[in-house]
């Protein structure tokens, strides 16, 4: 059975959006790590990650993004997460996660959210 | 393994991560067959697989030769889950959770999973082995609220 899948792509914005699908638990958060740790050793800072279809969160998953935040910002870009199901979201919402980070209804909305290059 | 009937039951896995997904199953079909709300379930859920996921870390750390046990028990109003383990004792309710601000604000990481069980479930009881038993055994109870 796979769990969890979580699959990256770079648009023409320079913006990684990372799929995620399934069971995010303490299990599958090692995989997370490995992929987003990937993505910013290869010079991604803009990373938009798309939970449309990621059926479950626990605070392991949590964890994941708490690890790069601090140093996606540092390098100017961001981590903005987008299109959570409700029972997702109430997870985040729990802890108080979105005091920390951003939240869009759409993957489109959180890469706009993103500044121009070009300024 | 598991053993049943519709709203009651058990399940014993080996003490490693894969098998959080069997833990969450099991609750789910039990505790939305009893008629609980999703926000009921969905809380429940979380809240037993963040003490699994702390005792297979880090009281037995990811050995498949030890194993958790869960107990399910649903009165019309209440749902019970019951925790064993053989593990060294150690009970969730002495232990310091973060203040969410300031952890927040730190960056930090980890121990997030003993606030989410106290925030989710109404009760948490720990009673450590002894004279009488020699598992330890975490309940935790939540009221049915609609």
């Amino acid at each position: 059975m796979n769990q969890f899948t979580a699959v990256t792509q770079q648009d023409e914005r320079g913006i990684c959006c990372i799929d995620l699908a399934g069971y995010l638990d303490a299990h599958t958060a090692t995989e997370l790590e490995s992929i987003m740790n990937t993505a910013i050793t290869n010079g991604c800072s803009r990373i938009v990650v798309n939970f449309a279809d990621l059926e479950y969160i626990s605070s392991a998953g949590l964890g994941v993004f708490m690890v790069f935040i601090e140093s996606v910002r540092s390098d100017g870009g961001d981590i903005k997460l987008a299109a959570m199901k409700p029972k997702v979201f109430t997870v985040f919402d729990l802890l108080g996660f979105p005091v920390l980070f951003e939240i869009y209804p759409t993957v489109e909305e959180a890469k706009q959210a993103f500044p121009s290059l070009d300024a | 393994m598991t053993s049943d009937d519709s709203h009651n039951g058990t399940i014993n896995v080996p003490a490693t991560t894969d098998h959080l997904h069997e833990i969450r199953e099991f609750l789910r079909a039990r505790i939305r067959a009893a008629g609980f709300s999703e926000f009921e379930e969905n809380g429940i859920v979380l809240a037993v697989d963040e003490a699994c996921s702390n005792l297979i870390r880090h009281a037995y750390h990811n050995d498949p030769t030890q194993s958790v046990e869960v107990s399910l028990a649903i009165d019309p109003d209440v749902v019970t889950v019951s925790i064993s383990d053989t593990a060294t004792p150690f009970d969730p309710n002495s232990a310091q959770v973060p203040d969410m601000p300031t952890y927040l604000q730190e960056r930090r990481n980890g121990g997030l999973g003993i606030l989410i069980m106290r925030r989710v479930m109404d009760m948490i009881d720990y009673v450590p082995c002894g004279p009488t038993s020699n598992r330890n055994m975490l309940v935790l109870t939540k009221r049915r609220t609609a």
